[in-house]
């Protein structure tokens, strides 16, 4: 090894070289894969709660996502809110205002199942337009709240991912551990399994519902105020954030928590390799050819329930 | 008057129908300005994107979300057939050198294109139950911009391009009025026969009960993808006619707001009713690009973030409350009542 690297210096340097580029892309992928996945998870796991539980396609949950972003930092630059509480209330504001549109235009509508969609989508889109109007079509981030970097080896991570990260996983153990533990997250669990027989052990079912769209709708938007720490919260993530929750979902199994956590670090992992090497440009057709591969392949998804 | 018109006949009243249609559009085309001719030439263009998405959602009960790509696709088809130069200088060179072909031919291209496209889609998606159609259906617009953004030398980003003055349906906007009006005639009595056939009779068997549907020998998953080819051809031969019309392409045009506002006729006629979404879409468009434009500037002066389009989503929330199975479903049992 010596010898040939002596015989050809420029050919050994541009190995070391090669092998430590390769070194810092994987690092790379691995710690913005976890990141993006992290948030991916939060936005998808409260969607396809929500689905699990009442059959609800909830299109309006980009706008949660969006929202809980949008809310925080109008709460930091328009009163000087310090950045924690802001994010603390935003996520609540935003949970409110889930539950409250549930209560005043999903509710009526629940047995049709278009319009369902319809209301859904609807509420996005004014959400979207009144974001574009108020803040306007450029990305916006949140204050940081941890400033500096990590080395690791010879790769620069911002701190900022791994608090991201952390946060991400804190909020999906508590959300894991609220399912499985607690006397309400049985009962939500009990709902989604079968609504019917529930409300006949006596369960109140749309009162679950209201609470399920609150926790949902809070984990998007704590979603959102992650992304907006890490990137940039524009208008258009309204409805772009749904792409991939969908791919993530299906992926998963459409109703299963546990399946759409999985499946959001697969999606994400995959999201970002094709980000890092080929550009962003090509996210949107990673989540097509991603759902329609599983489509072909396996439809019910990893851990998903069959539709009847 | 009511009675006068149940004693003829069904077929007689269709023919009826378009007599009285045809006798107000020229009225109209006679003596309204005309831009507003302009406007309504669009109008019958969009009736026919309203009727067709309600072959798929309101007869055979699958709900898509992605109806405007299949507009998109019979506009760029069309378009790229015209200005065949579009393609020089690209991986696509050798498309460049096709030959000039008739503009309604090319208008049919663009149907047949939407419409494979379509059977593509259907194929994978419908033979699933649940939601994966719509879950699909609904993030198609976003690859749609992105495609013609990412090959914008073909496509022409987000500006699109023009195919030239000497493309348009006819050289006067009289002209362009007319052929649109006889191809929503057409377009709409072909649906409509399509649908009050036993063809129609499945897709509503489909959408009612599957399993009844599948019971009695009905190959649910052939009707659910030829609903889809249908209604995705007649999207694509008026994404089509729209260029000619209009002379320009662009993706800016077959985005979500349209297809929000297709939505929204199809809410306001009523579901599966195809008379419903040709009077919805009446109603909507007119009212989108005529008289709501600068309405809503007074909000804009108190200075609420308002613009139209949340004015048109905050009535369809509206209407969808209120009246979901349509809101021309509702005026007719008010009337039949009284």
């Amino acid at each position: 090894m010596v010898q040939v690297a002596l015989k050809f210096p420029i050919f050994f340097n541009f190995l070391i070289q090669w092998k430590l580029k390769m070194i810092e892309l994987l690092m790379r992928i691995l710690v913005y894969g976890a990141t993006l996945s992290g948030i991916y998870a939060l936005i998808a796991s409260g969607f396809t709660l929500i689905f699990g539980v009442s059959r609800i396609m909830n299109f309006s949950h980009g706008a949660f996502f969006i929202l809980g972003a949008y809310f925080g930092i109008a709460l930091i630059h328009g009163i000087g809110l310090n950045p924690y509480l802001s994010i603390i209330i935003s996520i609540l504001i935003v949970g409110l205002l889930a539950a409250a549109m549930y209560k005043s235009i999903i509710s009526p509508v629940r047995e049709h199942e278009v319009m369902v969609i319809i209301v859904t989508l609807a509420f996005a889109l004014i959400v979207e337009q009144v974001i574009l109007l108020t803040f306007g079509e450029h990305g916006i981030s949140f204050p940081s709240v941890i400033e500096g970097v990590v080395i690791v080896g010879t790769v620069l991570i911002p701190s900022m991912r791994l608090f991201v990260l952390a946060v991400a996983i804190i909020a999906l153990i508590m959300l894991w551990t609220f399912i499985g533990k607690t006397r309400l997250g049985k009962e939500i669990t009990a709902a989604s399994q079968d609504a019917e027989a529930a409300m006949l052990m006596g369960l109140d079912v749309d009162r679950l519902l209201i609470v399920t769209v609150f926790i949902s709708a809070i984990l998007a938007a704590l979603g959102g105020v992650l992304y907006a720490q890490v990137y940039a919260a524009n208008p258009f993530m309204v409805l772009k954030s749904l792409i991939f929750a969908f791919a993530i979902v299906i992926l998963g199994g459409l109703g299963s928590v546990k399946g759409s956590i999985i499946a959001a670090f697969i999606v994400g992992y995959i999201l970002t390799a094709v980000i890092v090497l080929y550009g962003a440009r090509w996210s949107e057709f990673v989540a097509l050819f991603l759902i329609i591969a599983i489509l072909v392949l396996r439809p019910s998804g990893l851990l998903g329930v069959k539709e009847q | 008057m009511n009675k006068c018109l149940k004693s003829i006949n069904f077929k007689d009243k269709r023919i009826l129908g378009i007599l009285v249609i045809l006798f107000i559009s020229i009225i109209v085309s006679r003596f309204a300005p005309d831009a507003f001719v302009y406007i309504l030439g669009l109008t019958y263009l969009f009736i026919i994107l309203a009727v067709s998405w309600d072959i798929i959602v309101g007869y055979a009960g699958q709900i898509n979300l992605g109806h405007t790509v299949f507009v998109g696709i019979g506009a760029y088809t069309t378009a790229l057939l015209q200005v065949p130069s579009r393609f020089q200088g690209t991986f696509f060179e050798f498309l460049s050198e096709m030959p000039q072909i008739p503009i309604f031919a090319s208008i049919l291209f663009g149907g047949i294109a939407a419409g494979i496209v379509g059977f593509l889609i259907g194929v994978i998606t419908l033979r699933l139950r649940g939601w994966y159609f719509a879950l699909v259906t609904a993030i198609l617009p976003f690859i749609f911009i992105e495609t013609t953004i990412i090959e914008s030398e073909i496509f022409g980003g987000e500006e699109g391009f023009s195919i030239g003055l000497e493309r348009a349906l006819a050289p006067t906007s009289l002209g362009k009025y007319y052929i649109a009006l006889a191809l929503m005639l057409v377009s709409v009595v072909i649906m409509f026969t399509i649908v009050n056939s036993r063809v129609g009779l499945k897709f509503k068997t489909v959408r009612e009960d599957l399993n009844l549907a599948e019971a009695v020998g009905i190959n649910t998953v052939n009707y659910k993808v030829l609903a889809f080819i249908i209604s995705s051809f007649f999207a694509g031969i008026t994404g089509a006619a729209i260029v000619h019309y209009r002379s320009t392409v662009s993706p800016g045009l077959y985005d979500i707001p349209l297809m929000l506002l297709i939505i929204l006729a199809a809410v306001i006629g009523g579901l599966g009713t195809i008379l419903g979404p040709i009077i919805g879409g009446l109603i909507v468009y007119l009212t989108r690009y005529w008289w709501l434009k600068g309405a809503i500037s007074a909000f804009t002066v108190a200075g609420l973030p308002i613009n139209d389009d949340i004015i048109l989503y905050i009535i369809l929330i509206a209407l969808a409350i209120l009246a979901p199975e349509g809101l021309w479903v509702k005026v007719r049992r008010f009337v039949s009542e009284t």
